[in-house]
């Protein structure tokens, strides 16, 4: 990469010496930070396996043919069809939420905006944990539950597919909230309103006028929360049984316990090109600038 | 009922449950670190601070929160440092390599977190510098790049072009028109990166346990040991620290800043 100088507007005497300075330093970062990990990470999945966690740097497929094994596709399957599920859910809570704090006068919006994002302070690990005791057999939902009528003998809502759910939707809700935002308190009244006029109900018009124009931003929430979830890790391992485990979790039982970083690698190569291939996919869809 | 009260109250209905559902977690951690007996339960039958005593009592957990806290300003500070003059040379230069660098710096934020940790484990683990305290900082400050990067990005787009050309009208060098126009609108800004690549660094719990986990015991990897090996309650009181530090950060950003404004929201907001 060169300092070229842009190409629209003529340049000012000096902007590319001050531009080299002020980037200099963020380069070097970059370079080494970004750009070595990642060649690293092909480097390494081309690599030869040894005993002990250790490789020796080579250049074979092996890894990548292991890739083809029918227990790995059905584990990445079953991850994409959870971080869909984990989407949908997400989307159907936050896009109404954000788009209600939106409309909320300044001081209930900047109370909401503070506690969404004090939310962010508690660690996944002490999520989990959390929601080991809310839905443990002794807790108060399950309590709540028998006292209702609703189970006939406490027992514990986890571990299975429903509470690991639970937990990712739990995880990403405040960022996608965070998210959409900026977006929703764009959206113009006129339409909505003018829908209001013609008399269409608050819901129809919530439907049909306002979710069409939030369409983009949308898809690159669900995007992002395919990438989170996707791989996630403590959420399943915890609140999940093994067949509930996504391909996060072997990736890194396969990287930590079996110590195959070769395999690892080539399990992290796979996931990578999914996420780009992802993300050319909701820039095609959303037929808008890629989101921030 | 008349069907816009109908409406209101659904909303306010939804609004409820979403913020239960996300206070839930909170108040189940809070209430277990009150908790007078080890045993796991909630709500708590009476109030203790027998917990927090064992917590600063600890050598142990005084370390992990010692490094924690290292880590997540240095991470937080390097990565607000790095981002900066890449969104100021975006925004001022308008260059292909400012935004190809932006690009790339938001890259790894849009990386699965698994992917990341083997990563960067495979970078430390070549370099030959294995188990190090900067390791976790250098790698978080990388992976969370894309918070500063964009929230900085919605700063300076929100500054007043007409005002710098006025300042440059009015004699004032570049050096002055950074002074006077650019630092103010963006101190909140920086701030808030600051605070939201702390906060996210200090939660991190894989990538910190590839890269130097077993040296290195950061609150996350020490709370996550002690819920596998057999629990404490005194675990929660990292939590409930974690949650005071996020709301009174948070919460001062919101008084002396237009949060609204820096969450995104171009539209001006009335009262």
């Amino acid at each position: 990469m060169s300092l070229a100088p842009p190409a629209a507007k003529p340049r000012r005497q000096g902007e590319g010496l001050a531009q080299a300075v002020i980037l200099a330093g963020p380069a070097i970062f970059l370079a080494a930070f970004c750009v070595t990990p990642l060649v690293l990470l092909v480097q390494l999945s081309l690599s030869h396996h040894q005993d002990g966690g250790l490789w020796s740097p080579g250049f074979e497929l092996t890894q990548y043919r292991a890739l083809g094994e029918p227990t790995f596709l059905r584990v990445v399957g079953f991850s994409l069809a959870l971080a869909a599920s984990a989407a949908a859910l997400t989307l159907s809570l936050a896009f109404p939420a954000a788009y209600f704090i939106s409309r909320m006068r300044r001081r209930a919006q900047v109370a909401w905006l503070v506690f969404i994002l004090g939310a962010l302070s508690l660690s996944e690990v002490l999520i989990v944990f959390a929601f080991q005791v809310l839905l443990s057999s002794g807790g108060a939902l399950v309590k709540a539950l028998v006292d209702l009528g609703l189970m006939a003998a406490p027992q514990s809502l986890y571990p299975n597919l429903g509470a690991v759910l639970v937990g990712l939707v739990y995880l990403v809700l405040p960022y996608v909230i965070l998210f959409l935002y900026p977006a929703v308190s764009r959206l113009d009244e006129e339409m909505p309103q003018a829908a209001a006029t013609m008399g269409a109900s608050p819901l129809r018009t919530f439907f049909l006028v306002t979710t069409p124009l939030m369409r983009g931003p949308l898809v690159s929430a669900a995007a992002l929360v395919v990438i989170f979830t996707v791989s996630s890790y403590l959420t399943p391992l915890v609140l999940g049984r093994p067949e509930n485990w996504t391909v996060g979790v072997h990736l890194s039982n396969t990287a930590l316990d079996a110590g195959d970083m070769p395999l690892a690698a080539a399990q992290a190569v796979l996931l990578v090109t999914a996420v780009v291939g992802l993300l050319g996919l909701v820039r095609w869809i959303g037929g808008q600038r890629a989101p921030a | 009922m008349n069907p816009a009260l109908m409406a209101t109250w659904a909303r306010r209905g939804f609004m409820g449950l979403v913020g239960a559902f996300i206070a839930a977690p909170l108040v189940v951690v809070a209430g277990v670190s009150f908790n007078p007996t080890r045993r796991m339960s909630f709500p708590p039958t009476s109030l203790s601070l027998v917990w927090y005593r064992d917590f600063f009592g600890d050598p142990d957990w005084m370390a992990s929160l010692r490094a924690t806290l290292t880590i997540s300003a240095s991470a937080a500070l390097l990565s607000v440092a790095v981002a900066l003059p890449i969104a100021y040379a975006v925004w001022r230069y308008h260059s292909r390599l400012s935004k190809a660098m932006a690009g790339m710096g938001a890259s790894l934020f849009l990386l699965p977190g698994v992917v990341l940790a083997v990563m960067f484990s495979a970078l430390w683990g070549v370099t030959g510098h294995v188990g190090r305290i900067e390791n976790v900082a250098f790698s978080h400050a990388a992976v969370f790049l894309g918070i500063p990067l964009s929230l900085l990005a919605v700063g300076f787009d929100s500054i007043d072009l007409g005002l710098m050309e006025a300042a440059r009208t009015m004699g004032a060098g570049e050096a002055d028109a950074f002074r006077l126009v650019v630092r103010p609108a963006m101190t909140p800004y920086i701030v808030c990166a600051i605070a939201y690549v702390f906060v996210l660094s200090m939660n991190e719990y894989l990538i910190a346990y590839m890269v130097a986990g077993f040296s290195v015991q950061t609150l996350p990897i020490r709370i996550f040991t002690n819920m596998r090996t057999g629990y404490e309650p005194t675990m929660c009181v990292a939590a409930v620290l974690f949650m005071v530090v996020g709301f009174c950060v948070f919460g001062s950003l919101a008084l002396i800043g237009d949060l609204p404004r820096l969450m995104g929201r171009l539209r001006p907001l009335r009262d």
